[in-house]
């Protein structure tokens, strides 16, 4: 279990972090989402201490990440893939750290073999291509065996064979009964791994929610007519109570009536409707939508200016 | 949640125990590149080269035999071989901080002063170590170069096992120096053109009239080092145990300033 509890982080002039708490859960894999510059990063930095909070703090199973005594075994954690010194070989980087928390040369091989660097593992990482950098990341955060896992963007760079093999290892491990942390930038990442949703914007939180229910509460769904008395229509249907935008030529989007209520307001007034399609929003769609108005609160602020994007 | 107060310590493991995980991690970062063979490799050549030419200058000149045949060798070997092992030094921080690497370091010993001290034992007694003997094969191939000249003097002559004990502490106290540098600057070409200023631009007070030149000069790191080896210091010059204290102090000011900003500082 993860507990960030009220923290803000400020770089000079920079709130990267506002008041920010949350509790991620063991067992389940939790998505941490937010656009780029939304503090994702600096949140994991914090959890392992390797920022300072301005003030808050964040525990990993109820202790401080820095009073921890060899603590690859409790937290394994990937932040850079390519945060490796480039003429090391992948089984001496693993090695290396291994040794800082008293962990075996025979778990360094099993975890190489477990994400499929072991063939070229006396190589050094310079060489290696990002996707195969991710996955020696990977190892390392599983070096220690640890119950809880803090990935910082762990596809970035990945193949399709290597996406569909990370959600399947984070799947197995979360049920194992693991904490599983993984951020993405990218919600259509999350739509096929995470059960659970934490979602950031300008440091503060957005969402902290189950999946199915953060798409049943923010999808938003409409209808899609097309009619050559555009005009017309959207009267009569803003007259029965729905909200109606215009969407390209010819083209309602509708919301507040779904379609057969629309068809048969039509038909009554013997108004011609040349399509009429009930659309649902995207996963990615609600999120973007949430983003976009943390966004666009702030963007107001002549504080904010000039801060990351 | 657990409030502010009711925290589980942890009992803290032995200091010895977390020192050997970090002594063992860091004993093999060092290994496993390259760029530490390549800097030991130069730090001999250039040491016994350095030698070997002194030697056979000394051996074709017609001046009248070294008044101190000790000392005045002793900068002509370590003076070069210094550089190459404080970069070694500065390395172990600075490669870190600019591959990122640190992060992973830090978050697998989160105790930042035990990380500190573990590269600058590794660091400090490979140079130590390898100091020692580019000490005894330089003397060793410059007494083979001088055979039979007058300048040439046995292992066993006073003074010369201090100057080769000596020329292994300077080369390890630069080692240090260059640790704790590397970790106040945390960027490799910074550190690197940091290292020789810090070095060679305070010897320019030699330069100064006297007294001047030998008050503050007595202070300078490669000055420490050469008094340990001079017998015949002349007036104003440190004693032995005094210069000793001044090659232990760079480093030890500079190390005082990396663990107070490592700490206090996020990776």
């Amino acid at each position: 279990m993860i507990e960030v509890d009220q923290l803000s982080k400020r770089f000079g002039a920079l709130t990267a972090l506002d008041d920010l708490s949350f509790t991620v859960r063991p067992g389940r894999v939790t998505g941490f989402l937010g656009p780029n510059g939304a503090g994702k990063t600096t949140t994991m930095r914090v959890i392992l201490g390797l920022d300072a909070p301005t003030a808050g703090r964040a525990l990993v199973a109820g202790r401080r990440y820095g009073q921890m005594f060899r603590p690859l075994r409790r937290v394994g954690s990937l932040l850079d893939a390519n945060a490796v010194h480039p003429g090391r070989s992948a089984y001496q980087h693993l090695r290396s750290v291994a040794q800082s928390n008293g962990i075996s040369r025979r778990r360094v091989e099993q975890v190489l073999k477990l994400t499929g660097v072991d063939a070229v593992a006396r190589r050094p990482v310079g060489t290696f291509s990002l996707g195969m950098k991710q996955r020696v990341g990977i190892a390392l955060a599983l070096l220690g065996d640890p119950p809880v896992l803090v990935f910082d963007e762990p596809v970035n760079g990945l193949d399709p064979e290597g996406i569909h093999w990370v959600r399947g290892l984070f799947k197995s491990l979360a049920a194992e009964g693991r904490t599983v942390f993984v951020s993405s930038h990218l919600m259509s990442e999350m739509e096929l791994t995470a059960e659970h949703l934490i979602i950031i914007g300008r440091g503060r939180l957005l969402a902290d929610t189950p999946m199915d229910q953060f798409v049943e509460t923010n999808a938003r769904s409409d209808v899609l007519v097309r009619s050559p008395q555009a005009h017309e229509l959207a009267q009569l249907l803003n007259a029965h109570g729905a909200t109606v935008t215009g969407d390209g030529d010819h083209g309602l989007a509708v919301t507040g009536l779904d379609a057969p209520a629309i068809a048969d307001l039509a038909a009554e007034r013997a108004i011609r409707v040349h399509e009429l399609t009930p659309r649902h929003a995207t996963l990615e769609q609600a999120y973007l939508d949430l983003t976009e108005a943390s966004v666009d609160y702030h963007a107001g602020q002549p504080a904010d200016k000039g801060t990351a994007s | 949640m657990a409030t502010r107060d009711t925290l589980p310590v942890e009992p803290a493991p032995p200091i010895a125990i977390r020192l050997i995980d970090a002594l063992s991690s860091e004993w093999t970062k060092l290994r496993s590149v390259k760029s530490s063979h390549w800097l030991l490799i130069i730090a001999a050549v250039t040491a016994i080269g350095g030698s070997a030419l002194a030697a056979i200058a000394d051996q074709s000149s017609r001046k009248p035999a070294l008044a101190d045949p000790v000392a005045s060798t002793f900068l002509a070997w370590v003076e070069y071989p210094i550089l190459a092992v404080g970069i070694l030094g500065l390395l172990s921080f600075t490669s870190e901080y600019t591959s990122g690497q640190i992060r992973t370091t830090f978050a697998a010993i989160p105790q930042r002063l035990i990380v500190l001290m573990a590269k600058t034992s590794v660091a400090g007694i490979v140079a130590l170590i390898f100091g020692e003997a580019l000490a005894f094969a330089s003397f060793l191939v410059r007494q083979a170069i001088l055979t039979g000249h007058r300048g040439s003097i046995a292992l066993t002559h006073p003074g010369v096992p201090t100057e080769l004990l000596s020329g292994g502490l300077a080369i390890c106290a630069i080692a240090t120096l260059g640790v704790a540098l590397g970790a106040i600057i945390r960027n490799t070409a910074g550190a690197v053109a940091a290292l020789p200023a810090l070095i060679y631009l305070p010897l320019l007070v030699l330069t100064l009239p006297h007294p001047w030149n030998d008050d503050i000069g007595k202070f300078t790191l490669l000055m420490a080092a050469y008094q340990l080896v001079s017998k015949h210091a002349h007036a104003g010059l440190l004693p032995a145990p005094l210069s000793l204290a001044v090659l232990i102090a760079w480093p030890a000011v500079a190390l005082l300033a990396a663990g107070f900003l490592i700490k206090s500082r996020d990776a």
